[in-house]
């Protein structure tokens, strides 16, 4: 607390002054505070440095390769010698039917994916903490776990036998119905649900884990105070566990905001077909088969820029717009 | 009649049996304290009574209703619990309302309960406030709150205290007692305190590895503990116990243990040779400036001043002794040897194998105002 | 070992100081001489056994011995599988290694050899290398075909021998139980597939056969030289290729109309695997396996193997090659085929010292002794001479590990440049192989095949800015259009001016420009 001192007339100039010249003494010695703190506090400081050559050198140096993007880039001639060409890239970018459908694909499919994947770890969460079996809970989570732990290219083939025409369970199963075989993957209209639930049934397991921490977090008082105020366990759910982990909920989705533009890119070169380009084909997938042909790592460059921008854009948003409306962000 | 009665209620957790058979019978409006070491089934028996807890087995009964497979909000009870159990995201009115509206009560009697509760308890002014933003005894308030405006039969408190300090503690200590003598609902109320219980309870149930120790109101439990643990557990600084041999004497029989003798009460229970614990309170110790027949002599070895009070640490042999006395003018040399009495009525007499109280004793009626005063 | 290398450098100082070259012949050099080499490739990440650089390969002890030359692992990537990966690793090291070797590294170095990364090598062929100079006077298109857009020679590819690639295979018992006879033309091999569809050749009463299959879905186009379209002028798959002296794409012109509208009716008519674009890599093992697919275009080498696996599964197996049926325009022609270079082998790079030496170690793989020592190892060791002939030993040819692997070992048969001796594959090919390939060799089925041009600057910038977005819609539609959404018929005309619109003129004739440049 600072105890202002009542001024009276003529004294108020020497004050003043005296304030001054106070604040001028004060300066030095708040470096020499800083000092103090570096040489008590030393251990903290040196644990920090791997972490801090780390973000340096892996994530702060590469930023200086992304001026390729601007650059009509020659491995050999290195990023320097290299001459600059302005946005020609971006303009070839967007001036590519392919390109800007790639992009809305994008769009699309992370939003689909956003829409229904997010809520479902969440669900999956609150659902595993009502299982009261010990036994029971951890075989369930186990079996969704799992395929988080399954490479990409087993689950593609578990999706693409899944879905085939002739041996396929779902086939099969709509065969009971009298329903004709639909070749799922070659169907630009099944392309994105597969994907998006693909993604789902493969991440879902495992991102609960972190909805589960949260709920583990709820003091369980507050569910016998609950209790004995006569709440069901819906009611519970409702009033206690979301909004519990509803901060967790939304840092989350500040997240998964942020990687909005990332789809799985291996997922789908696993799963697409040049039939399924029209609604399959994203960002990542152009560039790569852009690249192949010869390397045109500066329009990479220029498009991996173009996605980052726009990630950062939204990060900030969803964290503006969450800071105003749930008190609630990442910084 | 909403009272609470617990019939040979037991808890077992698979073949582990932590409460056995706990007989209790609490009238309507009762203030009743289940007090006693961790580990001894207070809380646990306090649960089973909410319903937070399966009964394993007797008959649990409120207002004349068996309960053990009520549902926990079938029992009419409210609970206050010790961490409080406010929610986080809500805000104090939010949380006092939660019970009714769960109850899907109507909105203006929500309000109207609310407010009410908050003026009781003097939280008109923190109404929209969320818990982060509550002190300790506020939070406190807040989760009386939520218990009393539902207007339940019985409350049931589980040590909501502990998490205070100090000052806070002896002040919503208080402020319970007003509470209940102004609501007059049945409440049980579990704590480890002693001081709590002493204060705030109409009966004293003092408990001890799942079992019940000793029934009685504050003063009765004081002044005739049925044994070395109750006698041990209530009051502060506990009661001195030093044991010794009867001896015949000429007056009646006489205690002897380190050197030293002290005259007894005639009770027909006791017969030379036999081993018993002799108790005497800090307060009953009544210094004297010489030895006379009939003190006791121990070595000073630690004067704590409280003020208008001093507890004096000595020694007896090699056993510790204290005594409680007003402050003296001279200042105790540590080292030097003091004298002390005990009236007769006073001593506290217990067999020194079975620790239970010999039969016959019946102390300090002089005293008994006491009791009065702590059942008004 | 240790001792050894020491030696070695102390001798490399030696040389370094004064390089006693002999004039000609072999060795090079008096004095060994030390050279760093980079040698990325799948099978080793590293010149030395297994991509183990402290294990020196037996080949590589005999050319130090022959030669003088002494090669030293310098490879970049050495983590990474991925060639393309290593290759930029290297070049953003700056500095390279003596010799840069290895796996596709024609893209990179014809790119990178004009801006100075790696020395051309047309010079020094001439004056140093006679054995190499008297390969490309004898084949001056493959001498065009691996140039730069400078026109100038940037690396020794690896040189494959021997023509055959893939061919048609048929269940012959299922065309020996339905009576019927190998299909000679289109319409024939037509009616068979409907017979393996509709007759119920495994017998197991269900109607499960898959009359035409194939591993990777691209071959279904191959069914396009069927109605004289073409599918591809190269091993790659939907490459250009040359008509009457003009670089043209197979899918933008009038007959891949027609064969695409015919490959359409016999994927809807159940001709044709339905799950072609998804059952992937193990579908032939698969779908021979449990007795269910008739007819397929795939590999002599690896198809063949069958008969010998399945005899006992499936009582009758018979899976064998037949000649390709006569096109609907009378034509009978096998498109798929060795490609004769590849674009591995090794470079010089521009901060090489002994370009000379390097070179004239390049020209000892091309004498007789060395491209025998890079075929089939070591003499006396893995093979010994019989009549003039190389010829592995038996313990080679009776080994359960495959003889390519065997050589990979030994340092044979690795991506150094050097022309391969078809010899060596014939020895371990199998019966039904051989039968297959002579029976191919009793017509004249193959076509010239495109080698690729070498585009300059502005043309490479064309065809970047344009060719990956057209060959994504030529590949959009010709699904759509085989999957039977979309008539390619109707659409033809929107079809060509998409493509049009989409810059396929300006990429034809920037290649065309180079194809001029580099053939004419």
């Amino acid at each position: 607390m600072t105890h202002v001192p009542e001024i009276q007339g003529n004294r108020t100039e020497e004050l003043v002054i005296e304030a001054r010249e106070a604040q001028r003494e004060r300066a030095p010695s708040r470096v020499a505070r800083v000092g103090d703190h570096l040489k008590r506090e030393w251990q903290l400081y040196v644990m920090l440095i791997p972490t801090v050559i780390w973000l340096l050198v892996f994530l702060y140096k590469p930023m200086y390769g992304l001026q390729i993007a601007f650059k009509d880039y020659s491995i050999f001639r290195g990023i320097s010698g290299s001459p600059w060409i302005g946005l020609e890239h971006f303009q070839t970018l967007f001036n590519n039917d392919q390109f800007l459908r790639a992009l809305k694909n994008t769009v699309i499919m992370s939003a689909y994916g956003l829409l229904f994947g997010f809520p479902v770890p969440i669900l999956l969460a609150v659902m595993f903490n009502e299982i009261l079996s010990p036994w029971y809970r951890k075989t369930a989570q186990t079996i969704v776990y799992l395929p988080h732990f399954i490479s990409s290219v087993i689950i593609a083939g578990i999706v693409i036998t899944a879905f085939s025409p002739s041996a396929g369970i779902v086939n099969t199963f709509l065969g009971w119905f009298g329903v004709d075989p639909i070749y799922f993957l070659t169907k630009p209209e099944w392309f994105r649900p597969i994907f998006i639930g693909t993604g789902i049934w493969q991440e879902a397991g495992f991102q609960s884990i972190v909805y589960l921490a949260a709920i583990a977090g709820i003091s369980p008082t507050l569910y016998e105070s609950a209790v004995v105020d006569g709440a069901s366990r819906w009611q519970m759910i409702w009033k206690i566990t979301i909004p519990s982990i509803l901060p967790t909920i939304i840092i989350m989705l500040i997240i998964r905001i942020g990687n909005i533009l990332e789809i799985s890119f291996e997922m789908i070169i696993l799963l697409y077909q040049p039939a399924t380009y029209a609604t399959g084909d994203v960002v990542n997938t152009f560039i790569y088969r852009q690249g192949i042909q010869g390397g045109q790592y500066d329009l990479a460059a220029a498009a991996g820029l173009f996605n980052a921008v726009m990630a950062f854009v939204l990060v900030i948003s969803a964290n503006t717009l969450s800071k105003r409306f749930s008190r609630t962000s990442l910084w | 009649m909403s009272g609470v009665r617990l019939d040979g209620i037991v808890k077992a957790y698979g073949a582990v049996q932590v409460v056995h058979g706990i007989e209790l019978d609490v009238q309507e409006g009762e203030f009743v304290v289940l007090v006693g070491p961790s580990g001894c089934g207070k809380s646990t028996t306090l649960r089973m009574i909410a319903g937070l807890e399966e009964i394993s087995g007797g008959t649990l009964t409120i207002d004349g209703r068996k309960m053990n497979r009520v549902a926990p909000k079938d029992r009419d009870v409210a609970m206050v619990f010790q961490n409080y159990a406010l929610y986080p995201h809500l805000n104090v009115a939010e949380n006092i309302a939660f019970g009714l509206r769960i109850r899907k009560e109507k909105k203006e009697l929500i309000k109207s309960s609310v407010d009410e509760v908050g003026g009781i308890l003097g939280l008109t002014d923190y109404l929209e406030r969320r818990p982060a933003d509550l002190s300790g005894g506020q939070r406190q308030r807040v989760a009386m709150g939520r218990a009393i405006v539902r207007r339940p039969k019985v409350f049931l408190f589980d040590e909501p205290l502990s998490n205070l300090d100090a000052k806070l503690r002896t002040q919503m200590r208080a402020e319970i007692k007003r509470l209940h003598n102004r609501l007059g609902a049945t409440s049980i109320y579990v704590t480890h305190d002693q001081v709590e219980a002493m204060t705030l309870a109409d009966r004293i149930v003092v408990m001890h590895d799942g079992r019940i120790e000793q029934v009685g109101t504050p003063m009765e439990l004081f002044l005739n503990p049925v044994n070395t643990f109750v006698a041990g557990f209530l009051g502060s600084p506990p009661m001195n116990m030093q044991r010794a041999t009867v001896v015949a004497g000429e007056g009646g029989p006489i205690a002897e243990f380190k050197g030293q003798s002290l005259p007894l009460p005639a009770l027909e229970a006791l017969r030379p040779g036999q081993e018993i614990v002799i108790g005497i309170r800090p307060e009953y110790a009544e210094l004297r400036t010489a030895p006379e027949p009939g003190t006791m002599q121990v070595d000073v070895d630690l004067v704590e001043t409280l003020g208008s009070e001093a507890l004096i640490h000595c020694m007896l042999g090699d056993d510790p002794f204290v005594i409680r006395a007003e402050t003296i003018g001279q200042p105790l040399k540590v080292g030097s040897r003091v004298s002390f009495a005990v009236r007769p009525d006073l001593l506290r007499l217990f067999d020194a194998r079975s620790g239970r109280a010999l039969p016959g004793q019946r102390a300090g009626e002089a005293l008994s105002f006491g009791a009065e005063a702590a059942a008004q | 070992m240790r001792i050894r290398t020491s030696l070695a450098a102390a001798l490399a100082c030696t040389a370094l100081t004064s390089p006693t070259l002999a004039d000609d012949g072999f060795p090079i050099v008096d004095e060994p001489l030390e050279l760093t080499i980079h040698m990325h490739w799948p099978r080793a990440q590293g010149y030395g056994v297994g991509g183990d650089t402290s294990k020196i390969y037996p080949v590589e002890e005999v050319a130090r011995e022959k030669t003088g030359i002494w090669l030293i692992d310098a490879t970049a990537g050495k983590n990474t599988k991925d060639n393309n990966e290593a290759m930029n690793l290297l070049l953003a090291q700056g500095k390279l290694p003596d010799i840069v070797g290895g796996n596709r590294i024609q893209q990179p170095v014809n790119q990178y050899g004009p801006e100075g990364a790696f020395q051309p090598l047309d010079d020094l062929i001439e004056e140093h290398a006679p054995h190499i100079k008297a390969f490309f006077d004898e084949r001056p298109e493959l001498r065009q075909a691996i140039s730069a857009h400078d026109g100038k020679m940037y690396y020794i590819p690896y040189l494959p021998d021997g023509k055959y690639g893939r061919a048609w295979y048929i269940r012959r018992d299922w065309l020996d139980k339905l009576g019927l006879e190998t299909p000679d033309n289109v319409d024939e091999l037509y009616e068979v597939l409907k017979a393996f569809r509709d007759q119920d050749p495994n017998g197991n009463g269900q109607k499960d056969e898959v009359p035409y299959f194939a591993r990777d879905w691209e071959e279904v186009l191959r069914l396009l030289t069927l109605w004289d379209a073409r599918s591809s002028g190269s091993d790659t798959y939907h490459d250009f290729y040359v008509d009457d002296g003009e670089v043209v794409h197979p899918y933008a012109v009038e007959a891949y109309r027609d064969g695409i509208a015919n490959i359409a009716k016999w994927y809807a008519e159940g001709l044709i695997d339905p799950e072609i674009f998804t059952r992937g890599s193990s579908s032939r093992e698969y779908l021979l396996g449990e007795n269910l697919g008739g007819v397929t275009h795939d590999w002599f080498a690896s198809t063949s193997g069958y008969n010998q696996a399945l005899a006992d599964k499936i009582p009758g197996f018979d899976f064998s090659p037949f000649l390709p049926p006569e096109s609907a325009g009378g034509v009978r022609m096998e498109e798929h085929r060795r490609i004769p270079i590849k674009p591995d082998g090794w470079a010089i790079s521009f901060s090489n010292e002994h370009p000379e030496e390097t070179i004239r170690y390049f020209d000892y793989w091309f004498t007789e002794e060395g491209r025998n020592l890079s075929n089939f190892g070591v003499e006396g060791k893995t093979w010994n001479m019989v009549d003039g002939e190389p010829v592995f030993t038996d313990e080679v040819l009776s080994s359960s590990t495959p003889v390519n692997s065997q050589m990979y070992l030994e340092g044979a048969q690795i991506y150094r440049g050097y022309w391969m001796d078809y010899r060596y594959e014939w020895q371990w090919t199998s019966e039904g192989a051989r039968e297959g390939i002579k029976l191919y060799d009793t017509e004249d089925l193959l076509v010239d095949q495109f080698l690729g041009v070498a585009l300059n600057k502005d043309e490479q910038e064309v065809y970047d800015r344009f060719w990956p977005s057209i060959q994504t819609y030529m590949l959009e539609r010709q699904q759509a259009w085989i999957l039977g959404s979309g008539d390619v018929t109707a659409d033809w005309d929107s079809y060509v001016s998409t493509l049009d619109r989409m810059g396929l003129p300006q990429v034809l004739e920037a290649m065309n420009s180079a194809y001029q440049r580099q053939y004419n």
